[in-house]
């Protein structure tokens, strides 16, 4: 082969190579509106009850509808259901579905379907699994009725159904919504406003959504997951940006429309733009998290963490968080969400005033021997990262022995559910953060349990909360439910279930030619329009 | 030459297999659970032991080792943990993007880099050639990600001119393909053009000293001929040998690239499975890796023989 040949026959097969292999690329009507949205993360996976990471649940709820739909104050409302009835002795709920639902297939949605979702996501949602064991039978009546027979009254079954946590009652059909819950689903046949487009989906990069045409809204206005859930565009189109910068500057450039989370240090850059609106994403915010390690020293000593709460300064970890926005954190003496009904700052007096002597001299009196403290921080989320250098910090400050080990996130997933003795890979505090729509209540809030084995990483024992929390399940008014609570944020602040950090929240960001975005726990398309 | 392409053939066979068997073993020593990942915050530990099992994680290393080579010898890469999808679907709807990002760089750096490195020797010791060294400096010294922010702020933002993020196919036309391709392929062209322009200003001064270019200038052959017919061709071996070891650089940094620029290919691909952990397509993307890396080297010595007659096999 001569140099010639050689270099004709390599440019062909660079052009053959280059030309073989395509991305899906959708052809779309003229006129469609297109809606390009940059979430939050990756859509590595799609099974809402499967995957249980929240942009799982942002997309599901655009694909797959629920029964019931928690709306802006924080209650639930009628959605897939047409009318329920409870029996007076609370133990049996008849349902009927309302009439027109249709999943994506054309088929229509029966009450078997209903019934096979509702046992798929029992299995593996916790107030769900709660609701299982009470569970006498839940069956389908006819076509569009389903029963629910109970052994104990369970007064938050509706608000469960319809809770915007993780997993979420998603309806899916019955072929589907078989599949094992522990195995992932590989058809995505919903009855919500919009059509997963399966062929365009390329995991890390982009996902589609296409407008359901047989989709019938409630008559009533949008609220959150409640209400009339109306398209005013035809396709959402999610674009997986890793970086914050490449999602501010196609913002910017007008190649995508709406960023659901620009992170606080570029704000400043986009609210510059005239062509940028820039609000709070969720009020409901986050609340900060560390948690100790109650079973191995020296956190197993409630005094020694006591001292910690007592030294943390709030503001530190919060300003780490956000920057200097005050607009974006408040001071959390507690672990339910500022302004919602619940909130309660019982028993916090002390919390996160940053009083390092005492701390220290609460330290010295625990009896601390100098154990090493093994802080687990996780460096590529920029949240716990930011946390763990002020504890590490303040652990220093008060006098503690750290041993700091930086490492990414899906390690701290593991080492965290261990319980081994530090010397055999376990540790003694961890960062992370909990969705301010999760700590609305202890329904969908495992971290605030403090039923030891059986409890959140960490696996602490405090009877007052758990007997606190027992109480709200069965509180039959408001009052009941807010004296639980206060009860159950006193006895977890006594005995350090686990330390806040403080509660912040997140902007979003979105083109002016776009409007009806509105603050939520999640980004709600409908009621979204695009000029 | 035949009986020598064939042995360098077979001789990838057991490259792949340690390879393979390096990144396996790699995988599953190193820490990080993908199961606790999939089961979420809320999960018991019953949760994600019985994940585990549905994902077959909980066997012994030696049969699952065992399950993956034997699929592999079968062309299967296995299925993605995370998103049920087949590792080759995933790693063919990402080829396209880095191919085309790593041949237009490819290019673009050669075409810069090449002359720079001939102008810089021509001028040794000249204010050029310190500018073309100093560039090559810079060229190493700045992170990508630097210059992949500063280029898309001028050219994207202020200009106008080009889009900030994306990948769009070829098939969709060739202004297309390559308006997203621009920025990103100066962005990782800039460390591979240092590379070849100082490695080929090296081999050029050792190649104008030799006698046979005093005898071309003393024909009074032009000074371009000089340098780019006689000199050049016999200093290409170093600089193709350069340009082909930089391949694995252009993986590196496409890493970073494709971050910066939104585009979905390989390299990114390669970054989320590794921190969510999900063990076939990481094994998948190394193993295609490795293959490349190993068929380049090949064509690199071939290549050899076209540029050099002496060179047999």
């Amino acid at each position: 082969m001569d140099r010639r040949t050689f270099l004709k026959t390599s440019a062909a097969l660079g052009a053959a190579g280059l030309a073989a292999p395509r991305l899906a690329t959708p052809a779309l009507a003229q006129n469609a509106k297109v809606l390009r949205f940059v979430p939050q993360s990756n859509l590595a996976n799609f099974d809402p009850v499967w995957g249980t990471q929240y942009v799982v649940r942002n997309a599901g709820a655009m694909v797959w509808d629920m029964l019931y739909g928690v709306d802006a104050n924080l209650k639930p409302q009628r959605q897939m259901v047409g009318s329920e009835e409870m029996s007076p002795d609370g133990l049996t709920w008849t349902f009927k579905l309302r009439p027109g639902l249709k999943f994506h297939d054309g088929e229509p949605v029966l009450a078997k379907d209903v019934v096979a979702s509702l046992n798929r996501w029992m299995a593996r949602d916790p107030i769900g699994v709660m609701i299982k064991a009470i569970q006498d039978e839940l069956a389908a009546v006819d076509d569009t009725t389903f029963r629910w027979r109970l052994r104990k009254p369970f007064p938050k079954l509706l608000f469960a159904l319809g809770k915007t946590n993780v997993p979420g009652a998603f309806i899916m059909p019955e072929r589907i919504a078989k599949t094992d819950p522990f195995t992932q689903i590989t058809e995505y046949v919903g009855s919500g406003p919009m059509k997963f487009l399966k062929n365009e989906w390329v995991p890390g990069a982009r996902a589609a959504f296409e407008t359901f045409k047989d989709y019938k809204p409630r008559d009533e206005p949008a609220s959150w997951l409640a209400g009339g859930k109306r398209m005013l565009i035809d396709r959402v189109e999610w674009v997986i940006m890793p970086d914050a910068a490449t999602a501010s500057a196609a913002l910017q450039n007008g190649e995508v429309d709406w960023w659901e989370n620009p992170i606080p240090d570029l704000v400043p850059l986009l609210r510059k733009n005239k062509d940028i609106r820039v609000d709070i994403a969720d009020p409901l915010g986050n609340v900060g998290s560390f948690r100790m390690n109650h079973l191995l020293p020296p956190f197993d000593n409630p005094k020694i963490r006591q001292a910690v709460l007592v030294g943390m300064n709030q503001e530190d970890y919060m300003r780490a968080i956000v920057g200097d926005d005050e607009a974006l954190w408040k001071p959390l003496p507690g672990f339910f969400t500022p302004g919602t009904p619940l909130y309660s700052e019982a028993g916090g007096a002390k919390v996160g005033k940053g009083d390092i002597e005492t701390a220290k001299k609460m330290l010295k009196e625990a009896g601390y021997k100098g154990e090493k403290v093994v802080c687990v921080v996780a460096q590529d989320q920029p949240i716990t990262k930011a946390q763990g250098d002020i504890t590490a910090d303040l652990l220093k400050q008060i006098g503690f022995n750290v041993d700091f080990v930086a490492t990414d996130w899906g390690t701290v997933g593991t080492r965290r559910a261990s319980k081994a003795p530090i010397a055999q890979g376990g540790w003694n505090m961890f960062h992370t953060w909990h969705a301010g729509a999760d700590a609305i209540n202890p329904a969908g809030y495992p971290a605030v349990r403090a039923n030891g084995d059986k409890a959140w990483f960490g696996w602490p024992t405090v009877p007052g909360v758990e007997s606190g929390i027992a109480e709200w399940f069965d509180a039959p008014d408001e009052a009941s439910e807010k004296a639980a609570i206060d009860k159950t944020n006193a006895a977890a602040l006594d005995g350090v279930v686990y330390a806040p950090t403080g509660f912040f929240l997140g902007y979003q960001a979105w083109r002016k030619n776009v409007e009806g975005i509105v603050k939520g726990p999640l980004p709600f398309v409908w009621g979204v329009s695009k000029a | 030459m035949l009986g020598y392409i064939s042995r360098r053939v077979l001789a990838t066979i057991p490259v792949m297999a340690v390879v393979g068997l390096f990144v396996f073993s790699l995988l599953y020593l190193s820490p990080g659970d993908p199961a606790a990942i999939i089961a979420g915050d809320q999960a018991t530990p019953a949760d994600i032991e019985r994940i585990r099992a549905s994902l077959g994680l909980d066997r012994p290393f030696l049969v699952r080792f065992g399950e993956w080579a034997w699929r592999i010898l079968h062309g299967d890469l296995g299925i993605s943990i995370f998103t049920n999808l087949p590792v080759t679907t995933m790693i063919g709807q990402r080829v396209e993007p880095t191919v085309s990002l790593m041949c237009v760089t490819l290019v673009f750096a050669i075409v810069v880099a090449v002359p720079l490195g001939v102008l810089a020797a021509w001028k040794a010791g000249s204010l050029i050639d310190r500018m073309v060294m100093g560039l090559a400096v810079a060229g190493f010294s700045v992170p990508v990600f630097v210059v992949g922010y500063i280029l898309a702020y001028v050219f994207a933002l202020q200009l106008n001119w080009l889009p900030v993020q994306g990948y769009t196919p070829l098939s969709q036309g060739l202004w297309p393909w390559l308006s997203n391709l621009i920025l990103p392929s100066v962005t990782l062209g800039l460390v591979y053009i240092a590379l070849i322009a100082r490695v080929t200003r090296a081999t050029m001064l050792d190649v104008l000293s030799q006698d046979y270019v005093r005898t071309a200038r003393a024909k009074g052959l032009a000074q371009h001929n000089v340098l780019f017919v006689h000199a050049l061709k016999n200093a290409a071996v170093p600089i193709v040998t350069v340009i082909g070891i930089g391949i694995a650089l252009l993986i590196g940094g496409a890493v970073v690239t494709e971050t910066v620029f939104a585009i979905p290919g390989l390299g990114r691909l390669t970054v989320d499975a590794i921190l969510r952990r999900d063990y076939p397509v990481i094994q998948g993307v190394v193993l295609l890796f490795s293959f490349i890396y190993v068929l380049v080297n090949l064509a690199i010595d071939l290549f050899y023989t076209i540029l050099d007659p002496r060179i047999r096999y």
